[in-house]
């Protein structure tokens, strides 16, 4: 039986093999691109639209059976926190897809850059509907080897070696982290005996506490690696620096998404009384993520490296919502998500923008006063920052402010005061982000022109930013669409 | 007879099959020492077999089993060594290290490019 | 009639922006027409909830999950809020129009015209706002719409700083704010501010939550509202384009804070602490920023600094309980400023800089200018029959009576305080007059007397000089706001006069012994140290930002020399792991046999030992 979700898994797959038959007419192999991207956005929204007002219920289910030798069951499905992240997934590519019809990759063989922008899409959506431990780690896997083609081939045209350096190292850490996540799925399985989510979240909460520490300890580095957590993210910066846009945006907007995805799904559903234990730690490096991510964005000379320490700081907003296991936690976790993939998407396209016209993403050499030499350009810019600075009334406040609230009250078992310490750091982080986002508007967008004039917005770059401009403003002034079923799904499926 | 006796020598065999294998350079040699150690096994068998009182003879039937692979295996040795005379006129093994893991300029060590650290 | 006043501001804020490029004529037209419309909204929403019994008005239930105590999207407007709605409209029509003139030809007018819309759209949010987090939107949007228009003329380092410095410390604060909004919310079981009026009156929030929520809160309203510790954005804001200054920096954005602490009055009245602090915090506040305006050289900083003062004014009435009096300074100070700051720009507009010992006799010239603004400083300075005159004499009756009669010894601080920053009001206030409009004029070249500017800009001067000067009934008769008036101290009147004069008094004295020079001259070696306001900046700048800037320099080293060296010494770890390995693959096939034997040796020992229990 095919049901919808092997359908939006398959066809952007299929979508990467026309690509590659088509590759001999680069334009053709882009619109089929794209084509592809707008079925399959279209078809992500259905599910969700259906996911809103959910109860906790999976939704376009898909059950077959695999590998039964290792009890490995085909399992497929989307709640209210996954949906919304395989729409932002569709979203993204879309917007990454559109990109590419206009400009061609300064690296060369354009459809190659789009089938792997499209196997990428479709190992996502896979990671964000399995509802079977193997079958996520596959797709979790799959996602990997796209991405490191995409960073090692097509980054930074300038420094060979050093992309594929940043690419190899994004490898590495994300595959350890993967390989300790798989540790903590096969002990599940020791200790229950199957790998499928649904009934593990009945069986594993009766798992002895000091196996459930154990695994809540694996998925916390494991999935840490890829989040990234303080002070596993080193190699994120490289990994932005050198890839080229649209490597940058789904690495930033959804890559990213898969470790806080997991953290939600696995570690705060499965292992409660195991996530009670690490729940501070996790709480801890995520707000000493925020302060550092800040105060090495102030420092920052470079302005994609910046927007990735930005994301370091962002993410830990998000740690620290997980890791006050509460339902307002988990509700603020996903909504900063998804606000992070929006924003910090939108950031990257037009830092890239800005890196096609000036050639460089150099503080220093983009120069000053982009408001006179490319309004709208450094008017997109200021938006985005001042969205991820988190402004009320655009997509980064609620996530950041419901986390905030979060650690104001966390889950009974947990130590207030500490949480409390936790709020406190996290407000002089969203301060610290202000400043340098203020400073490097300042720096860049302000002052006395003295370099040239740069082109302005162009008619494609409008059609990939538009969406995620709008879906700053919807997010921000109707936080509703995500927030809806905050309390409900999370009561069937969290604490 | 005592069990000991025939794992005594077959022991003994062994060692000095390991030995040859491990310490001498001519090519047929090495092969001797092999067909040697195979024989200590196959002594090993044998023994086995009668000391265990087997009913269905496992070890011999085992034994006999290695005699034919061994006979197929010194073939192809041979065959090998014969070869290797042919091209490199001499069968030293120490000379012989064409699959050391090494680049065109003789060097043991080399990066290519795709390596962790370029 | 609010939300729709809202969606008229918000429409010609888009319409601005989209459209506000193809012809200069369009975005001032656009502009004035959505502004125009919240006003005449405005006025509606005024003339149905004021009045003594007026009944507040709920729209919206709109609720938002957040997986605790749920959001509300609901507005409620009642007398203060009706008042502040009319003050914020007015001020923003009125500003609008004189942004025609002052601000033509201006390229980034489209821009200037949709923020100062979607300006006055959140402060009339904040004013309307019955859910403590969608005042907070309105809260933030103001913030950074002050930071865009005060770095309107971005090319001018000035700008760009004061624009940095303004948003960061009201955001500071901010941060302190949500927290107090968690407090307080947490301890009324609800973020309706209606809600948590009720259960403070009801007694359902504990004094210890009420004292840590309101001390929280304080540091929003601190930033926002420019007081000290956060106190020194404010004259810094002055590059912004002067009829921005008279809006946010006077009328609005920085009453955003007194309205706060009006509106949540019965939460902070709970906590004594709070309320202390509170009054200590603006009686600092009052007497610095007055002092520092004595000896401010730049026309706008002497009027920031005024702002600075007179918001302490209107926290000190309130920290003694006198909501009419804090809300009726509030009100009047919102007419007189706006005038005062309009006026001002007239003059800018005229002269071509701020600097006072720029300017000096311009009073024949500029003849509507010069009446305006003197009814403008006779108001700040509280000169009888002007409106700050009766809003001033009803904070000063509030701490009498609390000083005399009450039971906090705030009381006599607030009075006492109250009094010589009165003087002192008086003093600078007649200083900038006539060091603007009188005596000879001063670093003129052209000889040329400045012009009076068109009708578009003086008509805001002569309607806003009207209500500061008509105000005074209202302040009389508040009976519109729901309070009471408590009647005249007629002692009291007669001292803060006597003060009142006393301070003019020497500044004219001053001014005429020097010989129509800067009467601050006479301050002698205090000078230096007032117009460097106490070199406040500099310990920000050794305590906060230098050490910030050092941790930054630290983390980014800390990235580049440590944490990087760590995946750097990953990478060459496994590279001479992989070295170790290549060695071994030397060819020699013998080798490989000895390794294999001798692991397999090991191996079987290891069993055996192991296997066995030991070697015993």
């Amino acid at each position: 039986m095919i049901g919808g979700l092997e359908l939006l898994i398959g066809l952007p797959l299929l979508g990467a093999v026309a690509v590659l038959l088509l590759a001999r007419r680069e334009q053709l192999a882009a619109w089929v691109g794209v084509v592809v991207g707008t079925v399959t956005l279209a078809g992500a929204v259905v599910p969700w639209y259906s996911t809103i007002r959910d109860d906790g219920r999976f939704v376009a289910r898909s059950d077959a059976g695999w590998i039964a030798a290792l009890d490995v069951r085909w399992s497929l499905g989307l709640d209210a926190l996954s949906a919304p992240l395989v729409v932002l997934t569709a979203l993204l590519s879309w917007c990454c897809l559109v990109s590419l019809v206009r400009r061609a990759p300064v690296c060369g063989f354009r459809p190659g850059l789009v089938s792997l922008v499209l196997v990428i899409e479709a190992a996502s959506i896979g990671t964000f509907a399995a509802l079977d431990l193997i079958v996520f780690f596959v797709f979790f896997e799959l996602v990997l080897i796209p991405m490191w083609f995409v960073i090692a081939d097509w980054g930074d045209e300038e420094d060979p070696i050093g992309r594929r350096r940043a690419a190899t190292r994004f490898l590495v850490v994300t595959v350890i982290g993967s390989a300790l996540m798989l540790i903590g799925f096969v002990l599940l399985h020791v200790k229950t005996g199957t790998f499928d989510v649904i009934a593990l979240r009945s069986l594993a909460p009766r798992i002895d506490h000091s196996t459930q520490v154990v695994i809540a300890a694996f998925f916390l580095f494991g999935f840490g690696a890829k989040v990234p957590m303080w002070p596993l993210h080193f190699w994120l910066p490289d990994a932005h620096s050198k890839a080229p846009t649209v490597g940058s945006v789904l690495l930033a907007g959804v890559l990213l998404k898969l470790g806080t995805y997991g953290l939600l799904r696995f570690w705060f559903e499965l292992v409660p009384s195991g996530a009670t234990t690490v729940a501070p730690y996790l709480g801890a490096l995520g707000v000493v993520g925020i302060v550092y991510g800040a105060l090495a964005c102030l420092a920052q000379t470079d302005l994609k490296r910046l927007i990735a320490y930005s994301s370091v700081g962002h993410m830990g907003f998000v740690l620290l919502a997980v890791s006050t296991l509460t339902t307002q936690g988990r509700a603020a976790a996903n909504f900063a998500n998804v606000a992070h993939g929006v924003i910090t998407g939108l950031l990257f396209f037009v830092v890239g923008a800005v890196k096609d016209r000036v050639g460089s993403t150099d503080l220093e050499r983009i120069g000053a006063a982009l408001y006179a030499r490319a309004p709208r350009l450094a008017v997109i810019f200021a938006f985005g920052a001042v969205a991820s600075l988190g402004l009320p009334g655009l997509a980064g406040f609620w996530g950041e402010m419901l986390a905030m609230l979060a650690a104001y009250s966390p889950a009974d078992e947990l130590s207030r005061p500490t949480y409390l310490t936790f709020m406190a750091v996290a407000g002089l982080g969203a301060v610290l982000t202000t400043a340098y986002f203020v400073v490097v508007i300042r720096r860049v967008c302000q002052g006395a022109s003295e370099h040239d004039a740069v082109p302005d917005v162009e008619g494609d770059e409008w059609v990939a930013w538009s969406p995620l401009v709008a879906a700053v403003l919807v997010l921000g002034i109707f936080p509703v669409v995500m927030l809806w079923s905050a309390s409900s799904s999370a009561s069937a499926g969290g604490r | 007879m005592p069990l000991l006796f025939p794992l005594v020598v077959s022991s003994v065999l062994f060692g000095i099959g390991v030995y040859i294998v491990l310490a001498r350079r001519h090519a047929v040699l090495v092969l001797m020492g092999v067909e040697l150690m195979l024989n200590a096994v196959n002594l090993n068998l044998v023994a086995f077999d009668a000391w265990w009182h087997d009913t269905l003879d496992a070890g011999q039937v085992l034994a006999l089993f290695v005699i034919a692979i061994a006979a197929a295996e010194i073939g192809l040795g041979l065959a090998i060594v014969l070869l290797v005379f042919r091209t490199h006129q001499h069968v030293d093994i120490d000379r012989l290290r064409e699959l050391a893991d090494r680049d065109e300029t003789g060097a043991v060590e080399a990066d290519d490019d795709r390596s962790v650290v370029s | 009639m609010t939300v729709v006043g809202l969606v008229a501001l918000l429409l010609a804020a888009v319409a601005a922006v989209v459209v506000g490029h193809r012809d200069d004529r369009v975005p001032p037209l656009l502009g004035v027409a959505g502004s125009g419309v919240a006003w005449l909204c405005s006025v509606v929403v005024g003339a149905l909830h004021w009045g003594a019994n007026a009944a507040p008005t709920v729209t919206g239930s709109g609720r938002i999950e957040t997986g605790g105590l749920p959001i509300t999207v609901a507005l409620r407007v009642d007398q203060l809020s009706a008042s502040m709605v009319v003050l914020a409209t007015t001020v923003a029509l009125l500003v609008q129009v004189y942004s025609v003139a002052y601000l033509r030809g201006d390229p980034r007018y489209p821009s200037y015209t949709a923020i100062v819309s979607l300006f006055t759209a959140a402060m009339v949010l904040v004013v309307s706002a019955d859910d403590l987090f969608v005042l907070l939107v309105g809260w933030e949007v103001m913030g950074v719409c002050s930071y865009i228009l005060i770095s309107h003329h971005w090319e001018l380092e000035p700008a760009r700083a004061g624009a940095v410095k303004a948003f960061l410390m009201t955001r500071l604060g901010d941060i302190g704010l949500l927290f107090g909004f968690f407090v307080i919310g947490g301890a009324a079981g609800t973020y309706r501010i209606s809600g948590i009026v009720e259960a403070a009156a009801a007694g359902r929030i504990s004094g210890h939550q009420a004292t840590i929520g309101s001390l929280l809160m304080r540091c929003g309203v601190v930033g926002k509202s420019a007081q000290f510790p956060l106190h020194s954005w404010l004259p810094d804001a002055m590059p912004g384009p002067t009829p921005i200054s008279a809006l946010i920096h006077a009328a609005t954005m920085v009453a955003a804070g007194v309205f706060l602490v009006a509106r949540l009055l019965p939460v902070f009245a709970l906590s004594d602490v709070a309320m202390t602090t509170l009054a200590v915090i603006a009686c600092v506040t009052m007497l610095g920023s007055a002092l520092f305006a004595l000896a401010a050289d730049d026309l706008k900083r002497v009027l920031a600094w005024s702002t600075v003062s007179q918001l302490s004014y209107m926290f000190a009435a309130l920290t003694l309980g006198g909501y009419g009096a804090g809300v009726l300074h509030l009100l009047s100070h919102g007419a007189f400023k706006a005038l005062l700051f309009l006026a001002a720009g007239s003059v800018i507009h005229a002269v071509g800089t701020q600097r006072l010992d720029g300017m000096g006799g311009l009073r024949a010239s500029m003849p509507v200018t010069f009446v305006t603004m003197t009814v403008g400083y006779a108001a700040l300075a509280g000169v009888p029959p002007f409106v700050g005159f009766f809003s001033k004499d009803e904070i000063l009756g509030v701490a009498s009576d609390q000083a005399f009669h009450g039971a906090h010894g705030r009381g006599w601080l607030v009075l006492v305080v109250g009094l010589v920053v009165a003087g002192l009001t008086a003093a600078y206030s007649t200083r900038a007059w006539l060091m603007t409009f009188f005596g000879p004029r001063r670093g003129d070249r052209t000889g040329v007397p400045p012009p009076e500017p068109g009708w578009l800009m003086l008509g805001p001067l002569v309607a806003l000089s009207a209500a500061s000067t008509l105000g005074g009934v209202v302040v009389v008769w508040p009976s519109f706001l729901g309070v009471e008036r408590e009647g005249w101290h007629l002692g009291l009147v007669l001292v803060s006069l006597a003060v009142v004069a006393l301070g003019a008094a020497l500044a004219v004295a001053e001014w005429t012994r020097l010989g129509h020079m800067d009467p601050a001259a006479s301050l002698g070696r205090l000078r230096p140290v007032l117009a460097r306001e106490a070199s406040y900046d500099a310990l920000v700048d050794w305590t906060v930002v230098r050490p910030g800037r050092w941790l930054a320099g630290l983390t980014r080293l800390n990235e580049i020399e440590v944490v990087d060296r760590y995946a750097a010494a990953g990478d060459i770890g496994s590279q001479w792991g992989s070295r170790l390995v290549r060695w071994a693959h030397n060819g020699n096939a013998q080798r490989y046999l000895t390794a294999v034997v001798i692991g397999a040796v090991g191996v079987a020992v290891l069993v055996g030992v192991i296997g066995t229990g030991g070697p015993s």
